[in-house]
């Protein structure tokens, strides 16, 4: 089965911005995969003035709020790399035969990769400019941060309503069969950059089956 | 309910289950399921946008339907789940308006559909009644749009209350056909038997994505708006369905941009779906209190004179003031048109930054800091671009020459004239005078909090709907310079510690002025370190503000120095000594009416040359003079260009301008206060 792959434009942000642009990205993706009946659910960002979609099921909304939690916590120790994180839907399929015992074998259809570009410090973009060598420069930094803010909206915008949605139109073929009919119809991961994180990434299938395959992610 | 036939309900749920089941037994209805899918997909494409761009529908679901069917409560209890619903696996919120246009449109047979979302502003005062007009109008629509395939009906005839309507988006829902090859290749996908399940598959993509953009239009922003706050706006949102598109006209069409989903093939035709919308609300004349506002916001928060007080409350606050200032504002322009025009692009308010440093390096950083101060106002017309502000300056590279003491009349007579004309920035220029001009009393003095409003001028002078709350702000901003003015001015001792720091612009002062120039580049050598910082910008307000600790001098050497900066200083002098020559005799008469017109106000700086000599600190009323005498030669130049008849409109102008200050001046005690506070800042910067 092919896997088709969609790397999201890079996005700059600050560490608190991380949580609302990975919810926007992660829930308008889940949203267009939920091929289920969902009644969807607008949320109006609290950070950025766009409104998203959720599909309105509780578990995928913790299940991404958990792992935005430990994206945070990665970036917290591993500052100022550029990091990515990749939801991935899957089938489950049997293996029977070749195995000692029947061995569930996840095939990735769908891979996102979100690429984000954590600066370390608000001013971090400061730097660049002669502002930087002001004495004193909070105004200057909130400024700065707003006129910021407002570009990591317009791309995050364009992120979801080009980069997605374009994608999920386009790429249509590779969907498997719906293999239910509620909500959320596909098992998914969340895969974080780091390895050891990645256990925390299994999905509630994974956890009670064993996988082939370590996360993609390294 | 809407649904006229109960029975269409059921056979769709049955449609559906068959679907699901995946059987492929009956190829005979394949093309009737297509067909029933495609019919689906318009219904539910209308629901979709109307859903969300309707703002009666919107505020009737909140209340009392919804709460009848309570959807929302379980979709796992089959009774929650309407077959509406299930079609495209999609629960909608009610919307009596999409269904009501969804059985109407049903009826059309697989035409076109477009749907235009029409932003309707009405009179003022029209609003208090706005419910039940609108959902008359919307029913109006509907009863029209009951007479087949020509529901664009006019609503001229039913709101003579409209005052205008745009069409702010036009989605276009389409199946088109193929005809010619349905007897070769649609019979072969057919046997195949996946067709109709490929198409509801990927139809189902297709409006999740549409639920998506539905909402990240800026359209969404208008319909949120006016949802929440809509009962007193005097805009709302009106929708009409039409099975042809009446054309833009192209000037319509070059405001809007296009999205285009992937279309969805199908055997027998393909299924597309398109919007042209308006990327910015601005274009639609829609003027959101709420959207817009977070637009504003970091403009606010960066505005000049905010800046300047946010960065200096310690000690520092000296040095910083006077460069930081002149550098947030330019800044801040930058980024407002950065802004304005293109959102998404990263503003680059280094490139705007890099031109002023050139200037700048000239001046000895050092000295100037705590004179710039004063000069800011009249720096930021210049920085806004603010077509207006330079119509009337003179050209830039006149007022350079001069830099020193001649520029003073050009700003007296061009001033009056910038801030008549335009309200905008340029405005806080008078306001910074008056604080100077003794004549004018602390009471004058708009209150403080000044740094707040005066962020919003930036932004502000987009909208020109805004130019007055841009004048107050500006005054705003100007008081706090005032303040730190008057504090210099008044405490002998700042004067002193600025002759101290700035002893070259004292003495370039006293010199002549084209000496000045000269002595400007000498101080850059010296005070390259500063220089280097950001403030190549100060250093044209260093030579400002040396001014200025003097006298009134400093803001129109300001206005006029600020810009023409180091360049073609020579050039300018030339252009200047042409203008003298060639003057005609008309400046006397000039010269007269301005005199007059000073003297009847005294706030106005271009009096200064009068004035200033009274003003004026002690030490420098030689060099005062000298650069009065340049100064009338000057002006004289300048005033050849004018006519009386201009000159009595800067009379009118300038008594407007006092009322309004005088108006607004009645908080004393604001200004008091303003004033200790005005001389903490420039001892802090002399202490630096």
């Amino acid at each position: 089965m092919n896997c088709e792959v969609c790397h999201l434009k890079e996005l700059d942000v600050e560490h608190f911005e991380i949580r609302e642009v990975l919810r926007c990205i992660l829930h308008t993706i889940v949203f267009h995969r939920a091929l289920g009946l969902i009644r969807p659910k607008d949320i109006d960002s609290e950070l950025f003035d766009i409104t998203y979609v959720q599909c309105g099921d509780a578990e995928v909304e913790k299940k991404i709020e958990e792992k935005i939690d430990q994206f945070i916590g990665w970036v917290e120790k591993h500052p100022n790399k550029k990091s990515q994180i990749c939801l991935s839907f899957y089938e489950v399929k049997n293996k029977q035969a070749t195995w000692f015992s029947n061995k569930i074998e996840r095939l990735y259809w769908e891979q996102w990769y979100i690429n984000l570009n954590v600066a370390q410090h608000p001013k971090a973009h400061s730097s660049k400019s002669h502002h930087s060598k002001m004495v004193v420069d909070p105004g200057e930094s909130t400024l700065e941060r707003g006129v910021r803010r407002a570009t990591l909206e317009a791309a995050l915008r364009e992120v979801l309503l080009f980069q997605i949605i374009k994608f999920v139109n386009e790429k249509r073929d590779h969907i498997p069969p719906v293999p239910n009919h509620e909500g959320v119809s596909f098992p998914y991961e969340i895969a974080l950059p780091s390895s050891s994180d990645s256990s925390f990434g299994m999905d509630m299938f994974k956890r009670m089956l064993q996988t082939g395959h370590p996360t993609m992610l390294s | 309910m809407i649904y006229g036939p109960g029975t269409v309900e059921r056979d769709e749920s049955a449609f559906q289950l068959k679907l699901m089941a995946s059987s492929q037994s009956n190829l005979h209805s394949e093309p009737a399921k297509i067909e029933q899918i495609i019919t689906e997909f318009f219904a539910k494409s209308l629901h979709i946008i109307i859903e969300s761009r309707s703002l009666c529908a919107s505020s009737r679901n909140y209340s009392g339907e919804q709460t009848l069917s309570s959807p929302s409560s379980s979709l796992s209890s089959s009774s929650g789940v309407r077959p509406r619903d299930k079609w495209f696996n999609l629960a909608l919120r009610d919307c009596p308006e999409a269904l009501e246009n969804v059985d109407l449109w049903r009826q059309s047979n697989l035409e076109p559909m477009v749907v235009d979302v029409i932003l309707i502003e009405r009179q003022t005062g029209w609003d208090v009644n706005r419910c039940s007009p609108k959902r008359d109008l919307v029913r109006n629509l509907s009863l029209k749009e009951r007479f087949p395939n020509c529901w664009n009906s006019g609503q001229e005839d039913y709101l003579p209350e409209i005052k205008s309507e745009k069409i702010i988006e036009r989605w276009v829902v389409q199946y088109e056909s193929r005809r010619s090859r349905d007897s070769s290749s649609s019979v072969s996908k057919r046997t195949g038997g996946t067709s109709s399940h490929s198409l509801y598959k990927k139809s189902l993509i297709l409006l999740r994505s549409l639920y998506l953009t539905v909402r990240l239009l800026p359209a969404y922003k208008i319909f949120r708006e006016l949802n929440s706050s809509g009962q007193i706006r005097s805009f709302s949102l009106a929708h009409r369905v039409c099975s042809f598109v009446e054309p833009f006209t192209r000037g319509e069409e070059a405001e809007m941009q296009k999205f285009v989903f992937m279309p969805v093939d199908i055997s027998c035709g393909r299924l597309s779906l398109s919007v042209l919308y308006h990327p910015t609300l601005s274009t639609v004349g829609f003027e959101p209190s709420a959207p817009l506002s977070p637009q504003f916001i970091p403009d606010y928060v960066g505005s000049p004179t905010t800046d300047p007080l946010k960065r200096f409350p310690s000690p520092l606050i000296g040095l910083t003031p006077h460069g930081s200032p002149a550098f947030g504002r330019r800044h801040s322009w930058s980024y407002d048109l950065s802004k304005a025009s293109a959102p998404s692009g990263s503003p680059s308010p280094s490139p705007s930054y890099s031109e002023p440093h050139a200037f700048p390096s000239n001046l000895s950083s050092n000295r100037l800091p705590p004179l710039s101060v004063p000069r800011h106002p009249p720096e930021t017309p210049i920085s806004h671009k603010n077509a207006s502000f330079d119509e009337y300056w003179p050209s830039p590279t006149i007022s350079s020459s001069p830099s020193p003491s001649p520029p003073t009349h050009y700003p007296g007579s061009n001033l009056p004239k910038v801030l008549l004309r335009s309200e905008s920035a340029p405005v806080s220029i008078p306001a910074a005078k008056l604080g100077r001009s003794p004549g004018v009393p602390n009471s004058q003095i708009p209150p403080p909090s000044p740094s707040p409003k005066s962020t919003r001028t930036g932004s502000s002078q987009a909208d020109n709907a805004r130019a007055p709350l841009r004048f107050g702000e500006v005054q705003g901003g100007s008081t706090v310079q005032k303040t730190s003015f008057l504090g210099k001015d008044e405490a002998g001792n700042l004067s002193g510690t600025k002759m101290s720091s700035t002893s070259s612009p004292q003495i370039s002062f006293s010199r002549s002025s084209s000496r000045l120039s000269f002595q400007d580049d000498f101080d850059d050598s010296d005070f390259c370190p500063f220089a280097v910082d950001d403030d190549d910008i100060v250093d044209p307000h260093s030579r400002a503000e040396s001014f200025d600790g003097r006298g009134n001098l400093n803001e129109p050497f300001e206005s006029g120095g600020l810009l023409p900066g180091k360049k073609s200083q020579d050039a300018a002098v030339g252009v200047l000594v042409h203008m003298l020559k060639t003057a005609p005799p008309l400046r006397h008469d000039f010269s007269n009416s301005i005199r007059s017109s000073q003297v009847s106000k005294p706030e106005t700086q271009c009096k200064s040359n009068v004035q200033e000599p009274d003003k004026t600190s002690n030490s420098e009323a030689g060099a005062v003079q000298n650069a009065l005498s340049y100064g009338n030669l000057t002006s004289s130049g300048l005033l050849m260009l004018k006519t009386t008849a201009d000159a009595l409109e800067e009379l009118r102008s300038y008594k407007e301008m006092k009322k309004l200050l005088l108006s607004q001046g009645n908080g004393s005690q604001a200004v008091a206060s303003d004033v200790p506070a005005a001389e903490t800042v420039g001892r802090g910067s002399a202490g630096v």
